[in-house]
């Protein structure tokens, strides 16, 4: 479903000259599968995110959705993916219901279809009292469900969420987090970024650790235990970060 | 690009603006609300202006009395002189005493009058000299005495000297003050009516009829009076400027709104990530942007056209803009409000804020403004140079078609739409661009230091150089040589020596040292970007250069004969026959061929398909960076004429240059095409009668230019040589190489979307 091959990412940076904020990782995800990507800010999560949902173009590698290369089939990819973050927002100036829809028939549904699946998507995520609410007048919590709303109204196989849960309080959380849950269990394909380890640990079935644009570590999460002999995944986390940074710096 | 898409944007892009307060402000109430309490308080203080009456000091009152005529009535100017009896009361009078204080002269009244003046406490004076009235007495005797003597055989001009000199009063005014000009007015009225007055009284004292000084009278015949036309040059100067300013205020907001607003909102993002293309939602965002520039435009057109009328009805002597002009200025206003609309958008989608957007706003008007108003300047006319300027061409087209030439507007029409088009298309172009940029998209907010961005883009540098580096290095030719033609005058006569001096600093400065400079600067590969580096030799390098130069020959008739056409369209100007004449009297061949075949085909290739074209193809369109270089190239020629036609040359060698690899062949051709038109001016009746050959070079009638069988057959192996061209494997920049598999990966077909149940 997802495949990244030695992707990379660099900036031009007026103060440092070329910088490297992902730097040829590769880990591939499938159906039915959460991939968390995990790391501290500033890691590189949310530029790879973004390349894959088409925003950014890689510098190099290679990474495909579905089949689409993420370059070159960037619109086909597009129609193949969900994509959500933090900084994605809400139309202040639209209701609930018209984002949904004006997302939806960007995703080519229309007719009965679109209906349908706008009652099912409102339905389930008890979006109905917020219907006619205006972007502006809602809570963080409505507008992080109208978001979830509009990357899964099309249906797409494949879904992206980056750091979904910032600013969210507990119960908006959790409740997003069984969204995702159930999603998953349908058969999709989610890639789900984040610095919350309690997060990962619940929800994600592979694991990939990024720190510096590089991954340190990637696999199932029982291996990744196993792995490294170390059952808690925040210890693991702080483990394999001062470990990169010791060499880093042993190395400069 | 799927037009259901340009639709969805674009209504959701309309809705979200007209529920946007300040749009709507902007747009609907302000026109509404603007026009009519401009309207009501120009109304009032024109009120408050005309009943204003000005004070005026009076200085030698008493001599000026005169019977019969008089020109001062009970301490007023007499109401005769004036258009309507009750205007007697805006003229305020003040006499300086008559008799003199102990010591003081009357040059002491008048300086202190002066002073006065100046200082406000009048708004003018009078100065009539004391021995006035008693002149002016005894000037009419003298030509009633004259009368007398009317047979008498004297010569005119002793008799002219027998009459005493007209004294004259003074007017004391000062053009500093308003006010006091108005009131210049008033008295030089009065005055020149009261020296009609007396001019007809010493006629008829002499015997003659009054009319006798004046036998001509002048009779006017307005025929926009007439025709009902009246006011037309008013609206004609008025409304293409507000229709212009107003369009791009009204592209402005929402422009702002919709691309910085959105980056700021974080919404942006959201919309990038959804199926919609880029160009998709380019195009939704423009259309918005046009809908309300053009409502805007219109709204506040029809507004102060309402408040206008309502003024105008007192005077009916100013109509109102015929449906013809209405219809007009709607037509145009869709490219301007296009070509703003798409500027704006542009300029917004580089802002990463709203605030920074509404900076843009002051600089894009100070552009706009000059060429929206210089069309007013008297004098400033439709003509093919002007017609060539963007938005001062379509201000200048409208006013032409509201003054109702509309032939000579339609003689214009053609390159008035074509600059506006190709304008509309570039701004698009830049507006699409700006889309695909993530770094003008993603723009972090940095610290402006323009040493720190010297530095990175010196830093990181490339082997060739970017494409912005590769624009600049044209622009900075183009500015370099305006400044040279502007400093530079030729001296009256042309001589040869200077040509050649000029031409070479011409090379030097413009083309040369901006190169080398930037070159050094801004690229790590110098071979490279001159398409001179090891791989671009190729085994087919030496027959390129000799198909360049095959071709250069063969397509010479075609363009001599498209040159031909070209100044018969526009004619040549008087420095360009001069600047021929003189090549033609040159001394010899061969000097004239290396300075003026040679050093510039070198210099320019190097400049243009050296440096330029290899920024530009970073772009990752072969065809856009050719032919954005031909109009590089051709605007560095200055002359209309000389431009259009290195524009097109410009891309016959772009191709070469592009598909051989090798800057040679290009350099070969210019070469050859400058050194057949060198040639060409040295073939005179003479030549041809000891060479001919030469005779084929002339179309029989004497004049220089091909056959047309030659010229046929010249374009026929030309194609045929441009198709050889055609058929080398030429090197692909990486950014072309992605642009193609972009294309390949565009024709690949969607997987249907898997229909699970919700």
């Amino acid at each position: 479903m997802i495949q990244v091959d030695g992707l990379t990412k660099h900036y031009s940076d007026l103060r440092r000259g070329q910088l490297i904020a992902v730097d040829g990782i590769s880990f591939h995800a499938s159906e039915g599968q959460i991939y968390g990507l995990l790391g501290p800010n500033g890691a590189g999560k949310t530029t790879t995110l973004r390349i894959l949902s088409t925003v950014l173009r890689p510098t190099g590698g290679r990474a495909t959705i579905n089949g689409y290369d993420v370059l070159t089939q960037a619109a086909q990819v597009r129609r193949q993916i969900g994509f959500m973050s933090a900084n994605t927002a809400v139309y202040d100036r639209m209701t609930a219901w018209e984002m949904v829809e004006y997302f939806a028939r960007l995703h080519g549904l229309e007719g009965d279809l679109l209906r349908e699946r706008m009652e099912g998507v409102f339905e389930r995520l008890q979006m109905n009292e917020i219907r006619d609410l205006l972007g502006s007048k809602m809570s963080t919590g409505m507008k992080q469900k109208v978001s979830i709303a509009r990357s899964i109204v099309h249906d797409p196989p494949v879904l992206i969420f980056d750091e979904a849960t910032a600013g969210l309080d507990v119960l908006v959380a959790r409740a997003l987090l069984n969204t995702v849950a159930e999603l998953r269990d349908q058969g999709k394909c989610i890639i789900y970024s984040t610095h919350i380890m309690r997060e990962a640990e619940k929800l994600c079935d592979r694991i990939g650790i990024i720190h510096h644009g590089k991954l340190l570590a990637e696999g199932m999460l029982d291996d990744l235990r196993e792995q490294h002999g170390e059952h808690d995944l925040e210890e693991l986390f702080f483990k394999l970060i001062l470990h990169h940074d010791a060499t880093v710096t042993a190395t400069a | 690009m799927k037009w259901s898409n340009v639709k969805l944007i674009l209504a959701r892009e309309v809705r979200d603006q007209l529920r946007d307060r300040r749009t709507l402000f902007m747009i609907a109430v302000l026109p509404i609300l603007l026009y009519p309490l401009l309207g009501m308080s120009f109304f009032q203080v024109s009120q408050f202006m005309r009943e204003h009456p000005t004070k005026v000091y009076v200085i030698g009152a008493s001599s000026a009395l005169s019977e019969g005529t008089p020109l001062i009535e009970n301490e007023q100017f007499a109401p005769r002189l004036f258009n309507t009896p009750d205007k007697v009361g805006l003229l305020e009078l003040h006499f300086a005493p008559d008799v003199l204080a102990p010591g003081e002269t009357l040059d002491d009244v008048v300086s202190q009058a002066k002073k006065r003046v100046e200082q406000g406490e009048f708004d003018a004076a009078v100065y009539f000299p004391p021995s006035f009235g008693e002149q002016l007495r005894q000037f009419r005797e003298a030509s009633e005495s004259q009368t007398i003597h009317r047979g008498d055989e004297e010569s005119a001009a002793a008799r002219n000297a027998a009459i005493p000199r007209i004294p004259r009063p003074e007017i004391i005014f000062t053009t500093a003050n308003e006010k006091s000009q108005i009131t210049f007015a008033r008295l030089h009225d009065v005055l020149r009516r009261w020296s009609d007055e007396l001019g007809k009284a010493n006629l008829s004292a002499a015997g003659l009829v009054p009319s006798a000084a004046r036998p001509v009278e002048l009779a006017t015949d307005d025929l926009a009076d007439a025709t009902g036309n009246a006011g037309r040059g008013l609206w004609a100067k008025l409304l293409p400027v507000m229709l212009l300013l107003w369009a791009l205020t009204g592209a402005f907001y929402p422009a702002v709104d919709l691309c910085a607003g959105e980056k700021e909102r974080g919404t942006l993002e959201t919309l990038l990530s959804s199926p919609a293309d880029r160009s998709e939602i380019v195009i939704g965002k423009l259309v918005t942007i046009m809908l309300f520039s053009m409502a805007t435009a219109i709204l506040n057109l029809i507004s102060m056209g309402f408040t206008g009328w309502l003024i105008v009805a007192n005077h009916p002597s100013v109509g109102l803009p015929s449906w013809l002009s209405c219809f007009w200025l709607l037509l145009a206003l869709i490219p301007i409000s296009a070509l703003f609309s798409a500027l704006c958008l542009a300029l917004a989608a580089l802002a990463r804020s709203t605030k920074e957007g509404q900076y843009y706003l002051m600089p894009l008007m100070l552009i706009c403004m000059p060429l929206a108003v210089l069309p007013m300047t008297p004098g400033f006319e439709l003509n093919l140079g002007n017609s060539l300027i963007p938005v001062a061409n379509v201000v200048l087209l409208l006013r032409t078609l509201l003054e109702g030439n509309t032939l000579q507007a339609l003689r214009y029409a053609v390159p008035v739409v074509g600059v506006t088009l190709a304008c509309c298309y570039l701004a698009i172009r830049w507006a699409v661009d700006q889309f695909n940029q993530e770094s003008v998209l993603f723009r972090e907010s940095e610290r402006l230091d323009l040493g720190l961005w010297l530095r990175h883009v010196i830093r990181d540098r490339r082997p060739t150089p970017t494409v912005g580096v590769a624009v600049s290095a044209g622009i900075l030719m183009l500015l370099v040589r305006f400044f040279m033609a502007v400093t530079m005058t030729p001296p009256d006569e042309l001589s040869f020596g200077f040509l050649i001096r000029s031409l070479v600093t011409t090379q030097v400065a413009v083309v040369i040292v901006p190169i080398v400079l930037m070159t050094l600067l801004f690229t790590r590969n110098p071979a490279k970007t001159f398409l001179l580096d090891r791989s671009s030799w190729k085994w087919t390098t030496p027959l390129a250069v000799l198909a360049a130069i095959a071709l250069a020959v063969v397509l010479h008739p075609v363009i001599v004969t498209v040159a031909l056409a070209v100044t018969h369209l526009y004619p040549m100007s008087e420095t360009a026959e001069l600047l021929s004449k003189t090549i033609k009297e040159a001394p010899n061949l061969w000097v004239l061929l290396l300075f003026f075949a040679v050093v510039p085909a070198v210099c320019e290739e190097f400049a243009y398909r050296g440096f330029i074209l290899s920024g530009l193809r970073h772009s990752g369109k072969k065809w856009r960076a050719i032919v954005v270089t031909s109009v590089f190239f051709g605007v560095s020629h200055f002359m209309l004429q000389q431009s259009l036609m290195a524009t097109l040359s410009g891309m016959v060698i772009g191709y070469i240059a592009v598909q051989s690899g090798n800057l040679l062949p290009g350099i070969a051709y210019h070469v050859v095409n400058n050194g057949l038109f060198v040639a060409m001016t040295r073939i005179t009746p003479k030549t041809i009668e000891e060479w001919p050959v030469l005779q084929w070079f002339s179309d029989g009638v004497g004049q220089a230019g091909y056959h047309w069988t030659i010229v046929i057959t010249g374009l026929l192996t030309g194609v045929l040589l441009l198709g050889w061209f055609s058929r080398l494997p030429y090197q692909k920049t990486n950014e072309e190489r992605l642009q193609e598999a972009i294309r390949r990966g565009m024709e690949v077909d969607d997987k249907p979307l898997p229909s699970t149940a919700m």
